[in-house]
């Protein structure tokens, strides 16, 4: 039914000129721009205000802790100043080059020690050990200071004065004076023999000095405050920032990175991704291209949906069926009794020759009926008048009864 | 627009090439620009939809059941090939459930200034007008990649008319129709009001007929002859309320009532009488009125096509005077109602008196077989309450109906195969009583 008919008559211009422009119901693309300019044009605003608010609201945290960044809390001002004074920094973002530069006469900043992985802190810690370099972790907190220092930990309760005095011998500090190194507090165990415990607030210490093997040491700051370009100038913070990475004529500032490979857990094992050669994993990408291709070729619709009213569909014999449902639920079998009892008399009595007003009249229909079937009234009155059925057993051998009866009137 | 199959899989044979090359960023160009490229040409090569041109023609009317064939001619203005993909959309009834797409779905190609005619063939399954939604056309470039897709509104309507199933009935009802009337040579007397003539006594005729006036004028015993009345009024009325909704079986009660209604019509056109519809529930919602012969089936078919009841309570106070002012002389008042006992007692008992004293009325009932055959339950404790409730519902119904032969109203009340016939019978009885 749904084979083209080639008539082949070819169409005159003047018979078809017209009609396709009036049933066409798709927008055109003037149409289409009307209707989307506004959609675009809010949607333009909306990216355009994301991106001026990114740029405003974008943070002085950006390049914290650099060496070449002039932020606030960037940290090239000490840099210059280690410069000045002949310290040459280099900035390192990998643990390799870490733990390749480190030396007897190496500073090895770590400024962000937090950020490393067990293992990097692990490997961090042997390298800087053997070495001999002064190592300085920038407010490292529970779990690495166990690693990274030996025997240290963190207090869990941070003090909250930030300008603390030195109150030790470590020479830096007594020239220092004030400084602000309030921050993360530690606790050192006994076995660390001849640490310097410097600028205590509330009884614990907020820059520790451990001495370490071959004259190397490791120096915990409690806070980098004293290493940002804004607050360089206050107290001593430039003096202690300077003592401390000044010790030696290098300084390797080292910024942990996501980039770095040692990140990873080098488990030996390689996975299944490893495995693959890496045209198949552009192969992937592919495929995956070919799925949103078919996704697009699924999803678009052959037409919109067409709406129609539906008419209603209830049962007429929808209120039979809920008042059965009602006798039941309230086991009315005094009112289904009765039910089916007049239907049978209404139905008998002009069988048996009785009007239909009288259908219901014992003293009328009884004999007549027991006439008719030649027996006893006496059950027929219990059937046809009797009481209601006491359990439901009863009222459905009633109906049979009933049924019974009514086929034996019947019967000619 | 809108992609193909076969894009898709050109794109997912393509990382092949670039698993082997393994050339990274620019083996997925290699393989993806090409691709591009050539969809970009395909649907530049389409056949523009926006620019064909589309005509209807065929069927505007089918009864209930059968089909209707609605032809689309499609013509390509373009000067390019058109190869398409086509949907003809009409709403779901129109067609059986589960037939949608494969009769709404078209192929066709057409050369440059050619046209094509489709034939889309309709089985409605409900009355009613039903009109086409718009015609969805996917050109295809000629390498299949991407389609051009738009849509025409072609407006066309078809309506779907009651199907008139019991107008098998009709035969035998007009062969009754034929004995009334005398015209066979059965020799049954009409009881009809209207003298006919007089004709000679033959044993077996009403000794009452004999005309003794013009026997003693005679050598032979005549007898009088009557012949039924002609020319008489029949307005049928058709309760589109709330009772005509329920469904009886897998129609509305008002199919049936149609289907009835329909029947005694064409019965009662033949009959000489005169037959005007009316179908109100609290306004007129159609009437026929003053159609004669030919064209008063048309006019009743094509009126009821459209009619659904409405989710209302019927008005019988504005029913009554809406009867009374487009019958105003004495007519047969077929009112095709439900027997339910409260809206016959609250609506209809009080004002019936006032169609009864103008009008004869004949009441017409739809009944559910589905509650004759709860009354038949038995075995179970379910089935007996539900045997109960139907006598219960039954009891109720003959009741209502007792109340309204009291008044001097004819009830039918039948199931909706056997209503049609019920109905023809009375109205043959009313009339060979000579009651209209």
């Amino acid at each position: 039914m749904t084979a083209p008919t080639a008539t082949g008559t070819p169409a005159t211009t003047t018979a078809t000129g017209t009609p396709s422009a009036a049933t066409s119901v798709t927008p055109t693309v003037r149409q289409r721009w009307t209707r989307a300019r506004g959609v675009l044009l809010a949607l333009v605003l909306l990216i355009a205000g994301a991106l001026a608010l990114a740029v405003l609201r974008s943070g002085d945290q950006h390049g914290r802790l650099d060496p070449r960044s002039a932020d606030p809390y960037g940290s090239r001002a000490v840099a210059a100043l280690l410069a000045d004074h002949g310290v040459r920094t280099r900035v390192v973002t990998t643990l390799d080059q870490a733990r390749t530069a480190a030396g007897p006469d190496t500073t090895l900043l770590v400024a962000a020690p937090d950020l490393l992985t067990d293992h990097q802190q692990t490997l961090l810690h042997t390298a800087t050990t053997a070495s001999g370099a002064r190592t300085v972790l920038v407010a490292p907190d529970t779990p690495s200071v166990g690693r990274l220092a030996p025997g240290v930990t963190a207090d869990p309760a941070p003090s909250y004065d930030t300008a603390l005095a030195p109150a030790c011998a470590l020479p830096a500090a007594r020239r220092a004076g004030i400084a602000e190194t309030g921050g993360i507090r530690y606790r050192y165990a006994t076995t660390a023999h001849g640490a310097d415990a410097c600028y205590p607030a509330d009884g614990l210490p907020t820059l520790l000095r451990v001495p370490q093997s071959r004259g190397g040491d490791t120096v915990l700051l409690g806070a980098p405050d004293i290493l940002y370009n804004e607050r360089l100038a206050q107290q001593g913070n430039a003096s202690l920032a300077l003592q401390l990475l000044g010790s030696r004529p290098h300084l390797v500032w080292y910024l942990p990175s996501l980039a770095d490979a040692s990140a990873a857990p080098d488990t030996g094992e390689r996975g299944f991704f490893d495995l693959l050669p890496s045209g198949w994993l552009w192969a992937a990408l592919q495929l995956f291209i070919a799925a949103a291709l078919a996704a697009l070729w699924r999803a678009r619709r052959f037409g919109p949906l067409v709406l129609e009213k539906l008419p209603v569909a209830i049962r007429a014999s929808e209120t039979v069926e809920g008042r059965a449902r009602l006798y039941r639920k309230v086991n009315a079998r005094d009112r289904a009794a009765t039910a089916l009892r007049t239907t049978t008399r209404t139905r008998l009595a002009p069988l048996v020759g009785v009007p239909a007003t009288q259908a219901h009249t014992p003293e009328t229909l009884l004999p007549a009926l027991s006439a008719h079937l030649h027996g006893d009234a006496r059950p027929l009155h219990d059937l046809l008048f009797g009481p209601p059925p006491g359990d439901d057993a009863a009222l459905v051998s009633l109906a049979d009864r009933l049924d019974a009866l009514e086929r034996e009137v019947r019967r000619p | 627009m809108a992609l193909t199959g076969r894009t898709a899989l050109l794109a997912a044979l393509g990382s092949l090439p670039v698993g082997l090359w393994d050339a990274g960023w620019t083996g997925l160009l290699a393989v993806n620009a090409p691709l591009a490229l050539a969809c970009a040409c395909d649907y530049a090569l389409a056949a523009p939809v926006r620019r064909l041109g589309l005509t209807r023609s065929g069927d505007t009317s089918a009864r209930l059941g059968d089909t209707a064939d609605v032809t689309l001619t499609v013509t390509n203005t373009t000067r390019r090939p058109l190869r398409a993909d086509l949907r003809d959309a009409w709403p779901p009834s129109s067609w059986q459930p589960g037939t949608e797409t494969t009769a709404s779905r078209h192929r066709l190609t057409a050369p440059p200034g050619e046209r094509r005619r489709l034939t889309t063939r309709l089985r409605p399954t409900r009355r009613g007008d039903r009109q086409a939604d718009r015609v969805t056309l996917r050109s295809y470039g000629p390498l299949g990649l991407v389609s051009r897709q738009g849509a025409h509104q072609v407006p066309w309507t078809v309506r779907v008319l009651p199907p008139f199933a019991s107008r098998k009935h009709l035969p035998s009802k007009l062969a009754r129709l034929r004995e009334l009337d005398g015209r066979t040579s059965v020799l049954t007397r009409g009881e009809g009001t209207e003298f006919d003539s007089l004709r000679e006594y033959v044993p077996g005729d009403d000794t009452r007929s004999i005309d003794w006036r013009a026997t003693a004028r005679q050598t032979t015993v005549a007898v009088r002859t009557w012949r039924p009345e002609r020319d008489r009024h029949i307005l049928l009325v058709l309760d589109t309320g709330r009772t005509a909704a329920g469904r009886v079986g897998d129609a509305p009660r008002l199919d049936a009532a149609m289907d009835a209604a329909l029947l005694l019509a064409a019965l009662a056109s033949r009959a000489g009488d005169r037959v005007d519809l009316l179908a109100y529930d609290r306004r007129v919602r159609a009437r026929v009125q003053g159609r004669t012969g030919g064209h008063l089936l048309p006019a009743l078919v094509d009126t009821m096509a459209t009619l659904e009841p409405e989710l209302v309570e019927t008005d019988a106070r504005g029913l009554t005077a809406t009867v009374l002012r487009t019958a105003p002389r004495r007519s047969l008042v077929v009112l095709l109602t439900s027997l339910d006992t409260a809206p016959v007692e609250e609506g209809l008992l009080p004002v019936l008196p006032q169609l009864t004293q103008r009008h004869t009325v004949l009441v017409a009932s739809v009944a559910d077989p589905q509650v004759a055959e709860m009354a038949e339950a038995r075995g179970s404790v379910e089935a007996v309450y539900e045997a109960a409730a139907a006598a219960r519902a039954r009891t109720e119904r003959q009741r209502t109906a007792e109340q309204l032969r009291r008044h001097g109203v004819t009830v039918v009340d039948a199931t909706p195969d056997d209503l049609a016939p019920a109905l023809a019978d009375a109205y043959l009885a009313l009339k060979a009583a000579g009651r209209l």
